[in-house]
């Protein structure tokens, strides 16, 4: 079996934003649509504070909340982890949205441009009408890693085959893998250093691990 | 059924800001640009594992947007000035180069220098040199043109760390500073904001030595992206940084053993030992004239370069020498009692103890002594590191600074304290501690190895405008003088944009007291730069623009300094044209390869409307002035990228005929090839279209200065600063014969040893100079600035992608200010918040933190723009229009900083 999944080892991350730059160019989406952000987080009071850099997005859950309340079925999980959307049975409802404890998903009702109500040659040249009202977020760059299939590339090592995101960061925050080979680089990096998910105790089994410390 | 999609990569460069080049690729499909990506084929090769930083994924909505200029443009409207409508109407290009050339020719037969000795044509550029990555061939033209002032500037001495690049060039050949990153352990960082303002390369290796337990400790007034990635913060009192280095000097000198210290690298490679005479200048042996220093082992005194000696770091020493001062004033002493300079600094800094640091820095005593502590226990004096087959010393400590600590009042001592810590762990220019990147003014600027020479104190030389009286210059050649203010500007093609460039804008206004008069330019060429906004008092610089008689701008969108323009030339985008570069070695901010080379950026798609390629647009104006030939020669030597014509190789240009930018980037690319291979290759362009890059590896040897100056014998000059001390006089003397007095305070910098000032003090002092006995109740919060790595350097303000993305970083979109205070004031987050200077105002939303002093707000950005599409629509504070240019608030290296005392209010009813 495999189950991909994503890390991001927080001593390095440094809030660039790199990471959804590429992830905007990666998947066309839309001004303010970043299926991969980094929250900028303060805590603590002056002058004991501290200030955190955290990506989030899909969590590709092995228990996604989403995809059990999704009425019309559109919300699927593949035997490889990634949870996916199939935009023709999407209706738009917005259940999945809620339900997301990671507020991971996006609905876009109206087509909207950088600049105007006009699209630029970019946009215009990858406009996708099946996007429009309904449910977009993260999918792990999931054609890339089919297309590794054909090509014999490996997911997470190969840039072709590994999601945008990884493949930008400028700090080598994030990482790409199999969890279940022992011998991947994601087994490795979460053998070899302390980690956390987000939200765990809400039992969602996420598929993205926060690396802080060494074992 | 579709049809598929016809798609490539098209490898490019990205120099969007002065912590470049990084590679990327542009994916175009059908013809359009969609999809930035790292270039992986450079992965190997580039220090930053061949990636590019989120200001490379906008050059496509900026290749694209609406917003751009495509076509040239004529001002219809005589009149200028920000209130003024330019009229702008389209023309051919043939008619925009008649006008200019017309222009162009008129004042050549006037004479290049006007009446007042200064050049007739100035341009000004974006700081750091990175227009120059985009401009093509047209530093070419202008070395054909003759003399051009470049001293008009947009921001250098402030937004740069320009009291590092020049201390750093005189005492280590470091335009700019940084840790040997891959090998330190412990890095002390000032105000440095390296994950924010070193790139993709700073980013890359700091992360890297994050996960490996490096520690960092950042001292600044807010914490920024670089403290939140840091082991821990320090909120340091703002303008305070040097008093807390000095206080560690204190603490190495007077409270930790001696023989912690590396003793051996100060007696003998610095100029610890040397012996300083009762004028303050060395004491030098009666017949040489060399400096002297009082071997043990002979009880004597001798010349520095004497060999076998074991030199006196401490104590007092009679002796005959005499003494040699400005203006070649010599002294003789006979049975003088005098003291080492090391001597004299460990009395210097007796004064700054910790406690008294804590008064000043408001630290507490027991962090500095802390700090001092673990640097020097980090610093693992007399370790030792293998570098490609040699064993150099390993001192894995370092101190970084960002900009305002390196700017204006203070930033001097900050640097000397910097250098002279590392010197007493013998950790500069060592494995693991504080290196140098390159050099901008030292030439050749080949390499940093190239520009060591010894000069006749042992020390390294270095190219001072000269403060003589036979040999300085009284009238400038350049409107910001430089040359005649600035002794350690030096005379490069840098050095003008490094000198004072807010007097050339303050000078034309008024000129100070017996100083020639100061006038406009006759033409103008600016790029990649807007004053307008990025520079002080904005409001009072456009008034200044607007007397300018005739400008071109190469023009990506209308803006607030073209706004003042006569010409706009739209030229393509960085996707749409050709250029090559020399990439590896080591540069600014973190760059340390282990290759060099060339990379190319080209044409990934068609350019949009009528622009052009700016290399076309610089043979034109060349052939529009009559100097194509003088271009295509300046061309062969080099001045676009690599010279054409070497030992190994030909591929000159034929210098009577006009070359279209493909000609000339086809015999640059065959000529880097040869360069590359030693006459081997001559591949062209089309091979550097394919690969995007050609490099070769270099030792890392060359990443460590020390060893070039330990093998010719050359000693750091630290910790005794006569050279300046002598400068400074003369310059003072040379002043003084003239009537001027005007520059009587920033004369008193140059000493042997540099005193710690009260230096917020100087501002405040200015203050209420200019706004009144209350102006600090008035005016009671520091008001700081922070790199934006989103923003900063690219010319992106009007980008969409760059809004966004720096919507996600704290301090982007407002003040900054402490929640405490602010909710005490009745603001709360999002309130509208109007900020004042004794200069202006400015307003934008509050955004509350802890994370910052309650004495300090912060403005990330600058934002004043009122005609650039886009920007002017995003409402957010600039602190530009807040600064005063004030020569009070100038030091003697003819820079300023980012920090102004403001008051701050709600505006009611408004969020």
């Amino acid at each position: 079996m495999t189950r991909y999944i994503m890390t991001a080892d927080l001593r390095r991350c440094i809030g660039c934003q790199t990471c959804t730059a590429a992830c905007r160019h990666a998947n066309a989406t839309p001004p303010g649509v970043q299926w991969r952000k980094v929250l900028d987080i303060e805590s603590g009071e002056f002058p004991d504070v501290r200030r955190s850099f955290v990506p989030v997005g899909c969590m590709h859950c092995a228990d996604p909340p989403c995809m059990h309340v999704c009425p019309s079925t559109a919300t699927y999980q593949r035997d490889d982890g990634i949870v996916g959307i199939n935009y023709d049975l999407c209706i738009g409802c917005g259940y999945c949205a809620v339900a997301c404890p990671y507020q991971a998903r996006y609905i876009v009702h109206k087509a909207e441009y950088a600049y105007s109500e006009r699209a630029g040659a970019n946009e215009e040249a990858r406009f996708d009408p099946a996007r429009m009202s309904v449910a977009m977020k993260c999918n792990f760059c999931q054609d890339r890693i089919d297309a590794a299939k054909e090509t014999g590339l490996t997911p997470g090592v190969d840039p072709e085959a590994t999601p945008a995101c990884v493949n930008s960061c400028i700090a080598g925050v994030l990482a790409f893998g199999d969890r279940e080979d022992p011998n991947s680089n994601v087994s490795q990096l979460l053998a070899e250093n302390q980690f956390f998910r987000m939200h765990e105790e809400l039992g969602t089994d996420p598929g993205f691990y926060y690396i802080f410390d060494k074992k | 059924m579709t049809t598929a999609k016809a798609v490539k990569k098209v490898p490019q460069y990205c120099y969007q800001c002065v912590a470049g080049p990084d590679l990327y690729t542009v994916k175009v499909e059908d013809g359009v640009a969609t999809e930035i990506e790292p270039n992986f084929s450079a992965c190997e090769v580039h220090p930053g594992a061949g990636k590019c930083c989120v200001k490379a994924f906008g050059i496509i909505q900026k290749t694209y947007s609406p917003n751009r200029l495509l076509q040239p443009m004529k001002r219809s409207n005589p009149k200028k000035g920000r209130e003024e409508d330019p009229g702008f109407v389209p023309v051919s290009w043939d008619e925009a180069f008649d006008i200019i050339g017309a222009k162009m020719q008129e004042i050549r037969a006037k004479g290049l220098v006007n009446e007042h000795g200064y050049p007739r044509a100035a341009a000004s550029f974006g700081g750091g040199g990175i227009p120059t990555y985009y401009m093509g061939t047209f530093p070419a033209f202008l070395a054909a043109w003759g003399p051009v002032d470049f001293s008009f500037g947009s921001g250098q001495g402030v937004s740069c760390t320009h009291s590092e690049h020049l201390y750093g060039e005189l005492w280590h050949r470091a335009f700019t500073v940084c840790p040997d990153t891959p090998n330190c352990n412990y890095v002390l960082s000032f105000g440095g904001n390296i994950e924010a303002s070193g790139g993709v390369v700073g980013a890359w290796r700091h992360g890297e030595a994050r996960e490996r337990g490096m520690k960092r400790i950042q001292f600044e007034p807010h914490l920024s992206v670089t403290g939140a990635a840091s082991a821990e913060w320090v909120p340091i009192r703002p303008k305070t940084d040097a008093a807390f280095l000095f206080s560690m000097v204190h603490v190495l000198l007077h409270e930790m053993p001696r023989e912690s210290l590396d003793i051996p690298f100060i007696k003998h490679h610095t100029g610890s030992p040397y012996l300083i005479g009762p004028n303050g200048f060395y004491l030098r042996d009666p017949t040489t004239k060399k400096p002297l220093l009082w071997d043990l082992k002979r009880n004597a005194a001798v010349p520095f370069d004497t060999v076998d000696t074991d030199p006196a770091l401490d104590g007092s020493f009679t002796l005959d020498a005499i003494e040699v001062g400005a203006d070649e004033q010599t002294w003789t002493h006979n049975g003088f009692t005098a003291e080492t300079a090391f001597g004299k600094l460990i009395a210097r800094v007796q004064p700054y103890t910790p406690e008294w640091a804590e008064k000043t820095c408001d630290i507490r005593e027991g962090t500095v002594r802390r700090i001092a502590a673990e640097y020097v226990e980090f610093a693992q004096v007399g370790a030792t590191m293998e570098v490609d087959g040699e064993t150099l010393p390993f001192r894995p400590v370092s101190i970084q600074f960002g900009r305002t600590v390196n700017n204006g009042w203070g930033a001097y001592e900050c640097c000397y304290a910097r250098t002279l810590l590392a010197c007493l762990i013998g950790g500069l220019e060592v494995p693991g501690g504080t290196l140098g990147t390159t050099v901008r003014l030292n030439r050749p600027a080949t390499t940093r190895q190239a520009s060591v020479k010894i000069n006749e104190d042992g020390f390294m030389y270095y190219p001072m405008n000269p403060t003589d009286k036979a040999n300085w210059k009284a009238k400038p050649a350049v409107r910001n003088a430089h040359d005649t203010m600035v002794p350690l500007s030096a005379n490069s093609p840098w050095s003008t944009a490094l000198g004072p460039t807010h007097f050339s804008w303050m000078f034309m206004k008024e000129s100070p007291e017996n100083w020639p008069k100061v006038t406009a330019p006759d033409i103008w060429f600016c790029y990649r730069t807007n004053p307008s906004i990025s520079f002080w008092d904005t409001k009072e610089l456009s008034k200044r623009i607007a007397e300018f008689p005739f400008i071109v701008a190469f023009a990506y969108n209308h803006d607030e300094t073209n706004h003042m323009a006569d010409v706009l030339l739209p030229e393509c985008t960085d996707i749409e044209s050709t250029q090559l570069i020399r990439i590896g070695g080591s540069k600014f901010i973190e760059q340390f390869w282990d290759h060099e080379g060339f990379a190319l950026r080209q044409p990934a798609v068609k350019p949009a409307g009528d622009t052009r390629d700016f290399t076309d647009i610089a043979t034109e104006l060349a052939v529009r002035a009559g100097l194509l030939e003088k271009y295509n020669e300046a061309l062969n030597r080099g001045s676009a990228c690599v010279r054409l014509k070497a030992e190994d190789y030909d591929f000159s240009l034929d210098t009577s005929k006009r070359h279209d930018a493909q000609t000339i980037w086809e015999h640059t690319c065959r000529a880097a090839s040869a360069e590359l291979t030693g006459g081997q290759a001559s591949d062209g362009l089309d091979w550097f279209k394919e690969n995007g890059l050609r490099t070769r590896p270099i030792s890392r040897l060359s990443w460590y200065l020390f060893r070039e100056l330990k093998m010719k014998g050359i000693r750091f000059e630290m910790p005794y600063q006569e050279r300046l001390y002598r400068v400074g006089v003369e310059l003072g003397n040379r002043l003084h014969e003239q009537g001027i007095s005007w520059w009587d305070v920033q004369l008193e910098e140059y000493g042997g040893l540099p005193k710690v000032l009260d230096f917020p003090g100087i501002w405040e002092k200015e203050t209420v100079r200019q706004a009144g006995a209350d102006a600090l109740q008035q005016f009671p919060y520091w008001l700081i600035t922070s790199r934006s790595m989103q923003y900063a350097w690219g010319s992106n303000v009007g980008v969409q992608l760059m809004e966004e993305m720096s919507d996600s970083v704290r301090g982007h979109n407002g003040v900054l200010m402490n929640t405490q205070v602010a909710l005490g004031m009745g603001i709360q987050e999002g309130d509208m918040v109007e900020v004042s200077s004794y200069v202006g105002t400015t307003r934008g939303p509050a955004v509350l933190s802890q994370g910052i002093r309650t004495d300090t707000l912060l403005m990330m950005g600058q934002f004043d723009h009122w005609v650039t599409p886009y920007a002017k629509d995003l409402h957010k504070p600039s602190m530009n229009s807040l600064i005063p240019m004030s020569m009070a608030l100038t030091d003697s290296t003819g820079s300023s900083a980012d920090i102004v005392r403001v008051g701050v209010r709600k505006l009611e009813g408004m969020h």
